[in-house]
């Protein structure tokens, strides 16, 4: 259980850190791939009357970023009910002994 | 080109909206003068403030001056890449909450160096103190030396007039208030600067002929066409992949350092009520700032529809209010401006006075009661306050041009101490602290603003500090692991059982301790290894 709980917080710290750079960064997306941009045949890609490759950056640094900020709340503080029912089990376990 | 020069229209409209923003803040700092009774209260507010407020809080802080002047004028500049460098700023609180926040909250820190001397010990923390300080001054001087301008410019008066009004005000309130007055200060600044930038702009796009005027930050897409006739490029993403990817260590990975951010942590009532301030701070600056994306956009198609240059372009945002709107907005536009500056000052001096009357204090005299310390951190406050007026009478050019090339600074010499702390065991005082002083020198050593001939990149990678933060943050970071293994092996500052514990406890395993947590060798070997490619592609040449 200990040992769970260590490697899912590890795995979760590294998920959102790369998840997060990912949304906050997400013009890279565009300069790595240009071709995403649109093509000379037919022209700049569009969203919402926007080159696709302006208005998507700030929609995920945004509403993206927004939304998993919501689930890292929801899953860190699930994840510290978890740890903190663990912790408490672990201190029970201790006083018991000393006893 | 024609050129079109601010003017307010109604001096009497603008001073009265300034002096009535004062007294509402006056009134708060005077409020929460009475609740500030303990050193708790004073610097992180008694650990209660609650997700919206602080979220609120977390947005006035981050988002300074610039927001309303600098970076629509560098969007009037740069156009489009601007925005993108923009945008990432929105992760700074996040990463911070994610990566060390949290833990740090659980030791009820005040500041980041409140961890490193708990880690490290006293000399570690004194190193980062002096980078914090550093990092703090500068942004303080920045906004003061802005507001003072500000106010030259808007009211007709005298620099030095202006800066001794507007810095003995603000640092008047501040004072006063405390952390309380501070956070709920900055929470009602920030309605009032989303406000001012998303409202008037509103009008302003309405005027320019946009149908989606009833919601500015998102809905101008009618007025891309008549944008790409008149100028082609505005969108283009301009430069190579590396210059986006150096976004990443000069300008995501320093503010994680930020001691006026992690303290917006520290304040929250529990450590998940941090997490939920986080979505709202996201949700609100993500607002302000769209509002300021938009101000840039409709500043070059102002220019390019009228043929009229917007001088200076700082006041690009006063500049269509007073066009297009009637004089009282442009007047409650100044006042979100106003609020921005403050906010951020506010978050600064708050952060100067929590590392000298708390963490530095706490060092050269731990026996000094709660109560004495926290009049020093009154006094240290005033005193950083009055030292940025000072400074901005005359300030030194390195310091006024390089308030984003100080990320850079502190994530080579800040960062890597605090994340590898938490993260790492093996990380050793001495290594932090020489990887620390000897990176963080190397880093102003390469920048264009002290020697000016060592210098890695140039023009504007450089100035920013996003070519020299592609050399030092990797070294910075590979360096502190290595040396850490060396200097364990040799025994030198070995990491002792109590500290390996106390990481323990700060990630909630409450006493239960096993000496393989965060001790493990693959998560160190791999950033060794990132580091290097990262390192060995800053290298390589800029393109001019």
């Amino acid at each position: 259980m200990k040992d769970q709980l260590y490697k899912k917080e590890l795995l979760l710290t590294v998920v959102f850190f790369f998840v997060l750079l990912f949304f906050g960064h997400f013009a890279q997306v565009f300069v790595l791939f240009p071709g995403l941009q649109g093509d000379a045949a037919e022209g700049i890609r569009m969203m919402w009357g926007f080159p696709i490759h302006y208005i998507l950056p700030i929609l995920m640094g945004w509403f993206g970023l927004l939304g998993v900020t919501i689930v890292m709340a929801v899953v860190l503080n699930n994840f510290d009910d978890e740890m903190e029912e663990l912790a408490e089990s672990l201190e029970g376990k201790d006083s018991n002994q000393n006893k | 080109m024609e050129t079109y020069e601010f003017v307010l229209p109604s001096l009497w409209m603008g001073l009265g909206v300034v002096i009535a923003l004062f007294a509402i803040f006056y009134y708060v700092g005077y409020i929460s003068a009475k609740k500030t009774t303990t050193a708790e209260d004073f610097y992180a507010a008694g650990y209660s403030i609650g997700p919206v407020a602080n979220g609120l809080a977390m947005a006035a802080t981050w988002a300074s001056l610039a927001t309303f002047m600098g970076v629509i004028a560098l969007i009037y500049a740069l156009q489009a890449p601007f925005v993108f460098l923009w945008i990432q700023w929105a992760l700074s609180i996040p990463l911070l909450t994610l990566l060390y926040g949290a833990a740090l909250r659980r030791m009820k820190a005040f500041t980041p160096a409140s961890f490193i001397k708990v880690r490290y010990g006293n000399e570690a923390a004194i190193v980062s103190i002096i980078w914090m300080c550093l990092a703090m001054v500068m942004y303080a001087l920045g906004q003061m030396i802005g507001l003072g301008m500000a106010f030259e410019v808007l009211f007709g008066i005298d620099y030095a007039y202006a800066l001794i009004i507007v810095g003995v005000a603000t640092v008047g309130f501040i004072t006063l208030g405390g952390m309380y007055g501070a956070s709920y200060n900055a929470a009602f600044q920030m309605v009032v600067m989303t406000l001012a930038i998303v409202v008037p702009m509103g009008a302003i796009m309405k005027s320019l002929g946009s149908a989606g005027w009833w919601f500015p930050p998102l809905f101008y897409g009618d007025m891309v066409p008549g944008m790409l006739e008149r100028l082609p490029d505005f969108f283009d993403m301009r430069y190579d992949y590396r210059w986006y990817f150096a976004l990443i260590p000069a300008f995501t990975m320093g503010p994680i350092a930020l001691p006026h951010l992690a303290m917006r942590i520290f304040t929250s009532s529990s450590v998940k009520s941090a997490r939920w301030s986080v979505v709202w701070f996201v949700l609100f600056l993500g607002l302000l700032f769209g509002g300021s994306y938009t101000a840039g956009f409709a500043g070059n198609f102002f220019t390019a529809e009228t043929g009229m240059q917007i001088q200076p372009a700082d006041m690009t945002i006063f500049a269509l209010n007073v066009y297009y709107n009637p004089a009282i907005v442009a007047a409650f536009v100044i006042g979100g401006a106003v609020a921005a500056g403050l906010s951020t000052i506010g978050g600064n001096l708050m952060a100067i006075s929590g590392l000298i009357g708390s963490d530095f204090l706490g060092i050269i005299r731990p026996a000094m009661e709660s109560k004495k310390k926290m009049t020093y951190g009154y006094a240290a406050l005033g005193i950083g306050g009055i030292a940025a007026i000072l400074l901005a009478f005359n300030p030194p050019e390195f310091l006024v041009t390089s308030i984003l090339w100080a990320f850079g600074l502190l994530a080579t010499a800040v960062a890597p101490g605090i994340l590898l702390g938490v993260w790492w065991k093996q990380t050793n005082k001495a290594a932090v602290m020489v990887s620390s002083v000897v990176f963080g020198v190397f880093y102003i050593i390469i920048s264009p603003h002290v020697l000016g001939d060592i210098v890695i990149g140039h023009g504007l990678v450089a100035g920013l500090g996003m070519s020299g933060a592609m050399v030092t943050v990797p070294l910075a970071y590979a360096s502190l692991i290595i040396l850490s293994l060396i200097f364990n092996k040799m025994g030198i500052t070995p990491v002792d059982l109590e500290t390996k514990k106390m990481i323990d406890r700060i990630h909630g395993w409450g006493s239960d301790y096993d000496e393989v947590r965060y001790n493990g060798s693959i998560m160190p070997v791999a950033i060794v290894l990132i580091c290097v490619v990262i390192f060995i592609w800053g290298l390589q040449p800029w393109p001019s």
